[in-house]
C-alpha cells in the first residue's frame, strides 16, 4: 500500500512539469514506456532510466520516484529469478527485471503529476464513454481513501489482539482476512452510496454534459510535445541502427 | 495507569498532532477528552495502545513504555472501541465477531462462550447471535464493537465517539455502561464531541486544542469556564448555560448546575 501511495497517488505540485498540459504528460509517459520496450541492451536501458530520473527531478518528485523504484525492486527480483531459472541467461534476466522498473517509473511519473481532474480531461479527449471515464477516475481518486481505510482497519484489528507480522506465510495470509473483508465491504457500500449520490445530482441526465475546465495547449506544451517525439525518434533510431545489439 | 510524558507526534504530512502533551490518568478514573476536530484527541488515544509511537516523549501504560511493547500485548490491558464500527466487523456471525479477540488472546473455549453470552446480553444483541454483523444497523454495530471490547475485560476502556449514530435510549444505556465500568474499577477514557452526553457523568475533562492540553480538571469546574470552552470551540452543556442564566438573577434557586439538572429531571418525570 505504501508503494501504491508513493508511486501512483497524485499530490499537488508547482513544478513546470506539473503545469504541463495533461495530454503532453501522457504523451511523454507513453513515449518513455515505448522506449523501454525498444531497448535491446542494459546500457540503453540505463540511459532511458537516467532520462526518467531527470524528468522526475524537473517535476520535483525524485524522492517519490526513488521510493517507487525501491519497492518495485522486490517484484523485479522475482522477474529476474524466474527468468534466470527458465533461460539461464544472466543478461536477458537482468534486462527484463530492470525493464519492469523502468515501465513502472514511466507510468508512475504520469500518475503522480496528474490530478484525477486532469486525468478525466485526458480520457475525454479520447472520446471514451463517460461511464468508463468516471469509473476509472473515481477508482484513482479513491486510492488515498482506501489507503486510509486500510490503516484504520489495521489499527482496529491490532487493538483486538491481531498480530499481522506473526507466524508462517500461511498464517500471515490468513491474518489478512480481518483486514480485507471490512475493506471490501466498505468499498462496496461506498460505491453504492456514491452511485446514489451521483444519480441524485443528475448524473446521466444529458448525454453530453458541459465541463468546468477546458484544456488548451500552450506554446510551451507544443514545444515539449514535439521535443519528446523527436527524442523518442532519435532513441529508437539509435537503438536499432547505431548502437550494437548486445545485452551486456 | 496511563502516563503521557511530554509527548509530541508529527503526522507524515508534517502536521504536529500532539505538541508536548503531559497527562496522567489514574486507575479507575473516568476521563473525557474533548476538543474540536483535529485537536489531537484520537491521536492521543492511539498512543495508549501503541498504534502510534511518540516522536518525542514517552507513553507509559501500567509502567510499560509503549515504545517497547507491541499493540497486541498492550491491547490485553487496553480495549479501544473505534469511531467507525465498519472498520472492524468482518466475521460470519455476531458471536464469532465477539469471540475474535478472545481467541487471539488464547481464552479457553468455555470462557469464550461465557464472555460472548455476557456481552450479547449486556448490549441487547442476543437475537442477532447467529446473524452477520454486517447486516446490523449503525447503532447495533456500534454496540457490538463495544461488546467485543468489554468481552475480554480490559483494565482500560477507550471509547472514541461512542454516541455517534445512537438514539437517546441507547445513549442512556451507554452512559449506564460507563458508570458500571467505573464502579467496577475500570479506567474509562471517552473521546467525544457530545458534551450533553458527557456532562451528567461528571468525569474529569481534558480539553484539547491543536495538539495541546488547554484545560484539565473536573467537569463541574471546566464546563463553567466559558473562556476555555470558547477558545477550544467546545459547546457549554445546556444545563450549565441554564444555571448560569439563573444565577445572574437574585435568589437563584440552584446552588450548582447539577442541582439544576436534578430539578429538570424531576420535572420531566
Amino acid at each position: 500500500m505504501m508503494w501504491l501511495s508513493s508511486g501512483f497517488v497524485f499530490r499537488r505540485g508547482t513544478s513546470a512539469y506539473h503545469r504541463l498540459d495533461p495530454r503532453v504528460k501522457l504523451l511523454i509517459s507513453v513515449l518513455m514506456f515505448a522506449t523501454t520496450l525498444l531497448v535491446r541492451s542494459l546500457y540503453e536501458l540505463a540511459a532511458v532510466l537516467a532520462f526518467m530520473i531527470a524528468v522526475a527531478a524537473i517535476a520535483t518528485v525524485l524522492r517519490r520516484v526513488a521510493k517507487t523504484m525501491v519497492f518495485t525492486a522486490t517484484f523485479s527480483l522475482i522477474i529476474f529469478v524466474v527468468n534466470f531459472v527458465v533461460t539461464r541467461n544472466l543478461g536477458t534476466s537482468l534486462l527484463y527485471a530492470s525493464r519492469f522498473v523502468a515501465i513502472v517509473v514511466s507510468t508512475s511519473l504520469f500518475f503522480i503529476t496528474t490530478s484525477p481532474d486532469e486525468l478525466e480531461q485526458v480520457m475525454k479527449t479520447f472520446r471514451l464513454p463517460r461511464d468508463v471515464v468516471f469509473a476509472f477516475v473515481t477508482a484513482v481518486r479513491f486510492i488515498p481513501v482506501m489507503f486510509l481505510d486500510t490503516i484504520q482497519i489495521m489499527d482496529a484489528q491490532k487493538s483486538r489482539g491481531l498480530e499481522l507480522e506473526k507466524g508462517n506465510l500461511f498464517r500471515r495470509v490468513r491474518n489478512m482476512i480481518p483486514i480485507l473483508i471490512p475493506l471490501v465491504v466498505n468499498s462496496v457500500v461506498r460505491s453504492g452510496e456514491l452511485a446514489e449520490a451521483m444519480e441524485s445530482r443528475a448524473y446521466g441526465a444529458v448525454p453530453r454534459p458541459t465541463s468546468l475546465v477546458e484544456y488548451k495547449a500552450r506554446a510551451t506544451d507544443r514545444v515539449v510535445a514535439v521535443a519528446a517525439i523527436v527524442l523518442f525518434a532519435i532513441a529508437a533510431y539509435s537503438f536499432y541502427f547505431v548502437l550494437p545489439a548486445r545485452i551486456l | 495507569m496511563i502516563e503521557f510524558q511530554d509527548v509530541t507526534y508529527v503526522h507524515q504530512n508534517g502536521v504536529r498532532a500532539l505538541d508536548g502533551v503531559s497527562l496522567s490518568i489514574g486507575s479507575g478514573e473516568t476521563v473525557a477528552i474533548v476538543g474540536e476536530n483535529g485537536a489531537g484527541k484520537t491521536t492521543l488515544v492511539k498512543h495508549v495502545t501503541g498504534l502510534l509511537k511518540p516522536a518525542t516523549g514517552n507513553v507509559l501504560v501500567d509502567g510499560q513504555n509503549t515504545r517497547e511493547t507491541s499493540t497486541a500485548q498492550l491491547s490485553r490491558k487496553v480495549g479501544v472501541a473505534f469511531q467507525n464500527p465498519d472498520h472492524q466487523l468482518f466475521s460470519e456471525s455476531v458471536e464469532e465477531e465477539m469471540s475474535f479477540a478472545l481467541r487471539n488472546f488464547g481464552f479457553p473455549p468455555p470462557l469464550v462462550e461465557q464472555r460472548v453470552k455476557w456481552g450479547l446480553e449486556l448490549f441487547g444483541l442476543e437475537e442477532y447471535r447467529k446473524s452477520s454483523p454486517l447486516v446490523l444497523s449503525g447503532g447495533e454495530k456500534k454496540r457490538l464493537t463495544l461488546a467485543c471490547i468489554l468481552a475480554w475485560d480490559p483494565e482500560v476502556v477507550i471509547l472514541d465517539e461512542p454516541t455517534v449514530g445512537q438514539d437517546s435510549i441507547q445513549k442512556e444505556k451507554l452512559s449506564g455502561t460507563i458508570r458500571m465500568l467505573t464502579s467496577s474499577g475500570k479506567t474509562v477514557v471517552v473521546v467525544s464531541h457530545d458534551i450533553e452526553f458527557l456532562w451528567p457523568m461528571q468525569p474529569r475533562v481534558v480539553v484539547m486544542k491543536a495538539g495541546r492540553v488547554l484545560g484539565d480538571g473536573p467537569a463541574a469546574r471546566l464546563m463553567q469556564d466559558r473562556g476555555l470552552l470558547e477558545s477550544a470551540r467546545v459547546a457549554q452543556p445546556q444545563l450549565v448555560e441554564f444555571y448560569e442564566h439563573l444565577v445572574e438573577r437574585p435568589n437563584s434557586p440552584f446552588a450548582d448546575p447539577l442541582e439544576a439538572r436534578r430539578w429538570v429531571e424531576g420535572r420531566a418525570r
